[in-house]
């Protein structure tokens, strides 16, 4: 393998956040909670921005282990077609969502880069912020993409220590470490504005994970002083596949990780997916979590109809309507936000295109 | 009271409101009524026409006497603002934009160069431009030379709370300014408006302070009783402060005191 790069191992990265972070103790998770809703509040203010996923295809020519999309899955295998896609996309739009996440599994020829393209295209003529998550591409792939109206990428590294990557991705083109640690870096080369990292939390130790995904936070911010960063904290499912992970990570852990991010790095995005319980997501809410996914489906589709047909990448733990979620954020007095950016930011786009 | 006057605008109040970050649109809508403010603020990225419960723009259209002032938060660089300011007009039919540029998302201070560019366009436009700026006196000056109708440099970085940190510059920006100073940012407390317009603003902006306030009608209540004493106090002529230079010996007794 090549060379590491040198901020993977610089400590001087995490420095501040590692005592938080190695912290066990009672007092100190709530003196930090305490800290971490001032500094969200100063910065952010009450509201909540909110997104949803929508899965466009589960073929996929990578053998992750802990995935139930992996390419030795026996579920069906599905793709939208761009006439669904608009279908699922209004659907959201009726929930009200105007921040949308398109996924892929790894690039395959059923679901490649043409595919996508055409499909962030279609997607920004209906939402106001199209992102994406799926296979890592070229800096003249995101470029293209960045055109048509792409604002953000997100990818998840899923563990930052190499010889545990090496055994996790069995093969297929995930299995190169570096060109996926890399991918953020090519996005924003290619004008994708904003990316989100994170940590895959359950593969490998946690406390060593979350000083990783500091320090990548950290270089990006450093290295890119446009380009917006972001992290998520997502922590193993039960999925297809039946994969038990390695290391467990416990609500306390996972909350003192976000609140130690949010108390360090006080000014990114922290976000916070359907993976985690109602009750744990309503909890973090304003607690360091600033943006947070909503009436997530895991399955190809899943807005128009309820029950399409194919498996999911994981299950989703909150299954709460996007009323029931907005409802409970309300009671927190904190607003959920559907609308936060404007389609004038993006890429030009012809002025009858827009969202 | 004089009024503020920005283009052919003229405004008694001189608390201008921020509308982001509010826990809900009608804790928004509350504050903004009990700040008796007439000009308030709304970036283009929380207008939302097909989702009327998460619109802001909407609702304060329908609060009488009030003037919409869009903001290009958001934009990362000159062009991306221009744009955003003409599609802010054709929805509000306002002719205010408050150009705000910051190409960092994450601590969000003002780029001069781009925002020096945006306003050089929309001031031809016609628009009535107030900039959000960083507390620069000579950048302020350019901007007024090329038609902004006030000036806006931030007290500390948004949503810091640390006040008016860059009172030594915003005072050299006062002393040499022919359109409106407004502090916008970083403002915390009322007394720190108060202050703000003691130093000779024309107005303030405000928006963190009251939006997560506890209370935040109560809070935008305290910030306008707190801009007009501040105001008033500047016109009433403040006594010179004392604690420096008082000499224990005359110094100038040789003065007449003959050869």
């Amino acid at each position: 393998m090549n060379a590491l790069p040198s901020w993977l191992t610089d400590s001087r990265l995490s420095e501040d956040i590692e005592p938080l972070l190695r912290q066990t103790d009672d007092e100190s998770l709530e003196r930090l909670a305490a800290e971490a809703q001032a500094v969200t509040l100063r910065r952010f203010g009450r509201i909540i921005s909110l997104y949803a996923p929508l899965y466009l295809s589960n073929f996929c020519s990578s053998g992750c282990v802990y995935c139930g999309f992996a390419s030795d899955r026996t579920a069906p295998r599905r793709k939208l077609e761009f006439d669904e896609i608009e279908k699922e996309l209004r659907a959201m739009k009726k929930l009200g969502i105007g921040d949308v996440l398109l996924l892929t599994g790894e690039r395959t020829n059923a679901a490649g880069f043409d595919y996508l393209r055409r499909s962030v295209e279609l997607a920004a003529r209906i939402m106001p912020r199209v992102a994406i998550e799926a296979f890592p591409m070229s800096v003249a792939e995101y470029r293209a993409l960045a055109e048509c109206g792409c604002t953000g990428l997100t990818i998840y590294q899923e563990t930052y220590d190499p010889e545990n990557y090496a055994k996790l991705h069995r093969w297929g083109p995930k299995q190169d470490f570096l060109e996926r640690l890399e991918t953020p870096e090519r996005a924003i080369t290619g004008g994708i504005r904003s990316v989100g990292i994170g940590a895959l939390l359950g593969l490998s130790e946690p406390v060593g994970e979350a000083l990783s995904v500091a320090r990548h936070a950290r270089h990006l911010c450093r290295t890119y002083w446009k380009a917006g960063v972001s992290v998520s904290f997502p922590r193993i499912r039960p999925q297809e596949g039946g994969f038990q992970p390695a290391y467990e990570v416990d609500d306390r852990f996972l909350a003192r990780m976000i609140m130690a991010f949010r108390t360090t790095m006080p000014d990114i995005d922290l976000v916070l997916s359907t993976r985690e319980s109602s009750n744990f997501r309503d909890g973090m809410a304003g607690l360091g979590i600033t943006r947070m996914s909503i009436a997530s489906r895991t399955t190809v589709g899943g807005y128009v109809e309820a029950e399409t047909a194919g498996a999911s990448q994981f299950e989703v733990s909150d299954d709460r309507s996007a009323e029931e979620f907005c409802a409970a954020l309300r009671a927190k007095n904190l607003e959920p936000v559907f609308k936060n950016w404007d389609a004038a930011y993006n890429n030009p786009l012809p002025e009858k295109e827009r969202a | 009271m004089n009024s503020l006057r920005l283009g052919s605008y003229t405004f008694s109040s001189r608390l201008i409101l921020g509308t982001g970050k509010f826990s809900s649109v009608s804790a928004m809508i509350e504050a903004v009524r009990a700040s008796k403010a007439q000009l308030v603020t709304v970036a283009l990225r929380r207008f939302n026409r097909e989702q009327a419960e998460d619109d802001l723009f909407g609702p304060l259209s329908e609060i009488e006497g009030l003037t919409l002032m869009p903001n290009t938060s958001g934009a990362a660089t000159a062009k991306e603002a221009v744009k955003a300011a003409h599609i802010s007009r054709e929805l509000s039919g306002s002719p205010f934009i408050k150009v705000e540029i910051h190409p960092n998302p994450h601590h969000l201070m003002p780029d001069p160069i781009e925002t020096y560019e945006a306003c050089k366009i929309l001031a031809a436009e016609g628009f009535i431009v107030m900039p959000y700026i960083p507390a620069d006196p000579v950048l302020a000056k350019r901007l007024e030379e090329v038609g902004c109708s006030s000036v806006m440099p931030l007290g500390s970085a948004i949503g810091s709370g640390q006040g008016l940190s860059t009172s030594a510059m915003v005072q050299l920006i006062i002393r040499e300014s022919s359109v409106p100073v407004i502090v916008d940012a970083g403002l915390r407390s009322p007394s720190e408006a108060c202050a703000a317009m003691e130093m000779g603003c024309e107005a303030v902006l405000v928006n963190s302070a009251i939006a997560v306030a506890r209370d935040p009608a109560a809070m935008a209540g305290a910030f306008a009783r707190a801009v007009e004493a501040g105001y008033d106090a500047r016109n009433a002529g403040l006594m010179p402060r004392s604690g420096s230079a008082v000499a224990s010996s005359p110094l100038t007794s040789f003065l007449g005191a003959g050869s």
